[in-house]
């Protein structure tokens, strides 16, 4: 290469130099003392480290929240806003709300559904193990809870006379909530629904949790439903889980919050075990060092929680859930004397609702008044128009998601902007989704109160 | 003389703050993280994390489960893997130190099983394997628990907790008795050579809070051979628990047939139902018992009291009660901490080991106990002893030979 000239530095031609300069004729410059070398005007060193250092920080982290941003707004926006088509025959509670708040206007139902979620359903047709509805009065803050058991024989709209967890497993979210509405007369706002391998998933990317079980758990009918390759929807299995101070991974710690026959004073004992689960996970949860584990949680919750509600939604239904008094809830479980275990023609172990001690207690728990019904008989036009509407069962609910990557990260900016300036353990509004799943997985709302 | 200016000093000072900040946001100096090693690695746990053990710091051997493959340490030597991959809970060595029994466990049962200390075959005692069936509608199945051996003084039988009552129908009883499984586990024996034998019931359980726990007898006492447990019931209105120390005869409900009942226990409680008391251990001397207190939910104490005597024969006498729950007020305490549980004495009756939970691991722990004559109080001399690092089970159930 041919060395370079002067003249291909030279832009323009030099413009004479004006009098003043050394050099050339005339007076000094203004404001410079005869005789002295101008000093540049310089920052001190401590000023520029210190921008320096806010700049790198900057840097840093912009790059921190971006990275995760976007590895956590993706999952959250298949968690939330996760829609679902109505069926034939369902109405839309929530078009008479008018785009109200949640937990404003009028009466809001929540329909939470918990499923199993693994190798044993090769189709993934879930069913749904527990049927939850939470009715919330926001003009008197008076709050229901209601479980139905998953054996109850009603009428699944296109389906005839089944048992309730089968319409999850027909239909997805749509079915069972319409099921819900045809069979009781529950107009049902939004649902959430939970795979319980989630749970699992969370618990053990955490590393497990260490509890110090309050006595020894024996249970001898658990629901084989996690792990069970075996294809038997219907198995069980024995626990015996023993007192003191232990470490239990995700599914060990599932069996010792959801065993139901381990204590004679049945719910209140199983409450006491989740709060201790719950406690122990949220120590795990609220380190520091967990922020490296999000992306993974976030992932663990991808495809195991889904609902409707949009992340802002979630988050006021916890905190309202979290004010609550635990002994204010109404409860109402619809186990005897509400029914009663019975045997289909065909053989096959169900539990008969008593409609004449059911219908009037749903119209006062959630206010239907002569709306009330309880339908256990298939419909002679019971064709199956809905079942067919329902699209094919999924292994997640039928959903249409209508949060994009960005409105979830939009979502989970306004959530953080929420936590900075309330509670600050809602990172990136994951705790408030890890409640959700806890309210489903615990089938209480007590689970917040942790 | 070199003189320092204060930009020198400036730039100093910002990089000591920046060298500061990164090691805050690196963690580097977190001494929160794990234990540091105590001694020789010997493994490394599912967790990652290497497990080591402290030497020369005890007599004997010492057995515990890491993930639930059984080791055994040696005071003075290495440690090593006596069992792999068996599922392994409860290890317990005879008296003669010829044989090690111990729980394997699968999913709906577990296995009562010995093998030779020296290495060998292992042997099944008793086997909970069985299947679910359909009775009329009722889900029910042919499996059993077996937890927690603890072998006689003299080495031919073995205490165990077991559910194999859980058929059977106490008619005379009537309400829960009468119409579900009594699935709570309770105390029985065999005979280490004639496993096969009906296994005599000794001590039985209270319906619906899970059963008995931490069943063994009472060494240097076999005039009156004595059994001490962990006895978990409910209060009268059925919504509180009650967990206590029990002693009892191991030969009452034997010796005396139609006497006992889970209703009217052959055991004697030790301490008071206002306080749970649980994983209570004879001393070599059998005069005292190391035992836990639930302080809160996580916090736990160990306690040492005298064993009192002449209370088993009559146990549900109102005033034998009361004498059998004197000595519990001269409990001496010895230290509390997070999770502190399964106190074993050492043979010569001087150390304690005991499970403790520290930056989230459970370890193993010595203390040193001390003995004043004068006042029959015990107590804890110089500071706890961390004997193992890195994590092993929490529910290890240590044993402790010479």
């Amino acid at each position: 290469m041919a060395p370079m000239s002067m003249a291909a530095y030279s832009r323009a031609p030099l413009a004479p130099m004006p009098p003043g300069y050394p050099g050339v004729g005339g007076p000094p410059p203004f404001g410079q003392p005869p005789g002295k070398e101008r000093k540049k005007r310089r920052f001190p060193i401590w000023a520029r480290v210190a921008v320096s250092l806010f700049l790198l920080l900057l840097v840093v982290v912009g790059g921190l929240g971006g990275y995760y941003y976007f590895n956590l707004a993706t999952p959250v926006s298949h968690i939330v806003g996760q829609q679902v088509t109505g069926l034939k025959g369902d109405e839309d509670p929530n078009a008479s709300r008018n785009g109200a708040d949640i937990l404003s206007g009028s009466r809001v139902n929540i329909l939470l559904l918990g499923s199993d979620t693994d190798q044993k359903f090769p189709n993934g047709q879930y069913l749904a193990q527990s049927d939850i509805v939470i009715t919330i009065d926001p003009a008197t803050r008076k709050v229901g809870m209601l479980s139905i058991p998953r054996d109850f024989y009603i009428n699944v709209p296109g389906g005839g006379m089944r048992k309730l967890d089968e319409a999850y497993g027909l239909g997805g979210v749509a079915l069972s909530r319409l099921t819900i509405f045809q069979d009781f007369g529950i107009p049902i706002n939004y649902y959430a629904w939970v795979g319980l391998d989630g749970f699992i998933k969370v618990i053990d990317t955490v590393g497990g949790v260490d509890v110090d079980a309050l006595h020894p758990i024996t249970d001898d009918n658990y629901p084989d439903d996690v792990g069970n390759k075996t294809g038997d929807i219907n198995a069980y299995k024995r626990l015996y889980i023993s007192p003191g101070p232990q470490h239990l991974s995700g599914p060990e710690a599932l069996e010792y919050v959801r065993s139901r026959h381990a204590d004679l004073v049945g719910d209140f004992g199983r409450s006491a075990r989740q709060q201790q689960v719950l406690s122990a996970l949220k120590t795990k949860l609220n380190n520091p060092a967990i922020i490296g584990k999000l992306p993974e949680i976030s992932n663990d919750l991808n495809g195991y929680v889904k609902t409707d509600m949009q992340l802002t939604d979630v988050l006021k239904l916890l905190n309202f859930a979290r004010s609550l008094d635990p002994n204010s809830i109404q409860r109402l479980i619809l186990g005897p004397p509400y029914s009663a275990s019975g045997v289909t023609p065909t053989g096959e172990s169900v539990v008969y609702p008593d409609c004449t001690k059911i219908t009037p207690l749903l119209a006062q728990m959630f206010g239907l008044g002569n709306n009330a019904r309880c339908n256990i008989q298939a419909n002679s036009n019971n064709n199956t128009s809905s079942l067919a509407s329902a699209s094919q069962p999924s292994a997640t609910p039928k959903a249409i998601p209508v949060a994009s990557t960005w409105q979830a990260a939009s979502q989970v900016a306004d959530i953080s902007a929420m936590s900075i300036g309330g509670s600050s353990d809602n990172l990136l509004g994951f705790h408030s989704l890890l409640d959700l799943m806890f309210m489903v997985v615990f089938e209480s709302p007590d689970a917040m109160q942790v | 003389m070199k003189s320092y200016n204060t930009t020198t000093i400036g730039k100093s000072l910002l990089l000591l703050l920046l060298a500061l900040s990164v090691q805050g946001c690196l963690g580097i100096g977190n001494n929160n993280s794990s234990n540091g090693p105590v001694g020789n690695t010997i493994t490394t746990n599912s967790s990652g994390n290497k497990v080591s053990v402290a030497q020369n710091l005890f007599k004997g051997k010492i057995y515990f489960t890491i993930d639930h493959n059984l080791w055994v340490t040696d005071g003075s030597s290495a440690s090593r893997e006596l069992i792999h991959g068996g599922n392994v809970y409860d290890p317990a060595v005879s008296p003669d130190g010829k044989w090690i029994a111990f729980i394997a466990r699968f999913k709906d049962f577990t296995n009562l099983a010995v093998i030779p200390a020296g290495g060998g075959p292992l042997h099944i005692l008793l086997s909970g394997n069985g299947h679910f069936y359909n009775d009329t509608g009722v889900i029910k199945n042919t499996y059993y628990w077996f937890a927690q051996p603890a072998w006689s003084l003299d080495g031919t039988h073995l205490l165990f907790l077991s559910d194999l009552q859980k058929d059977f129908v106490w008619y005379t009883l009537g309400g829960a008795f009468k119409s579900s499984p009594f699935l709570d586990l309770q105390v029985f024996s065999i005979p280490f050579n004639n496993p096969s034998a009906q296994p005599q019931a000794i001590a039985y359980a209270s319906y619906g809070d899970g059963g008995d726990r931490d069943p063994s007898y009472r060494p240097a006492h076999p005039q009156t051979p004595e059994i001490v447990y962990t006895h978990y019931a409910y209060d009268q209105t059925g919504t509180q628990q009650v967990i206590q120390v029990f002693l009892a005869d191991a030969t009452a409900i034997a010796n005396h047939p139609y006497t006992y009942s889970p209703v009217s226990d052959s055991g004697v409680p030790l301490t008071p139902g206002s306080v749970q008391n649980i994983e209570p251990a004879f001393s070599p001397d059998g005069n005292t018992i190391v035992y836990v207190r639930r302080d809160t939910s996580n916090q736990m104490s160990l306690y040492v009291m005298p064993v009192p005597e002449g209370v088993t024969a009559d146990p549900n006498s109102p005033t034998v009660e009361q004498k059998a729950l004197q000595p519990y007020n001269k409990s001496s305490h010895i230290l509390s901490g997070q999770y502190v549980s399964q106190p074993v004495w050492s043979p010569d009756g001087k150390q304690v080991v005991y499970v403790s939970y520290n930056n989230s691991e459970f370890d193993l722990w010595l203390a040193n106990i001390n003995y004043n004559a004068k006042t029959g109080a015990y107590s804890l001399q110089g500071n706890p002893i961390q004997l193992t690092s890195g994590g092993i089970d929490g529910d290890s159930r240590p044993f402790w030979t010479p």
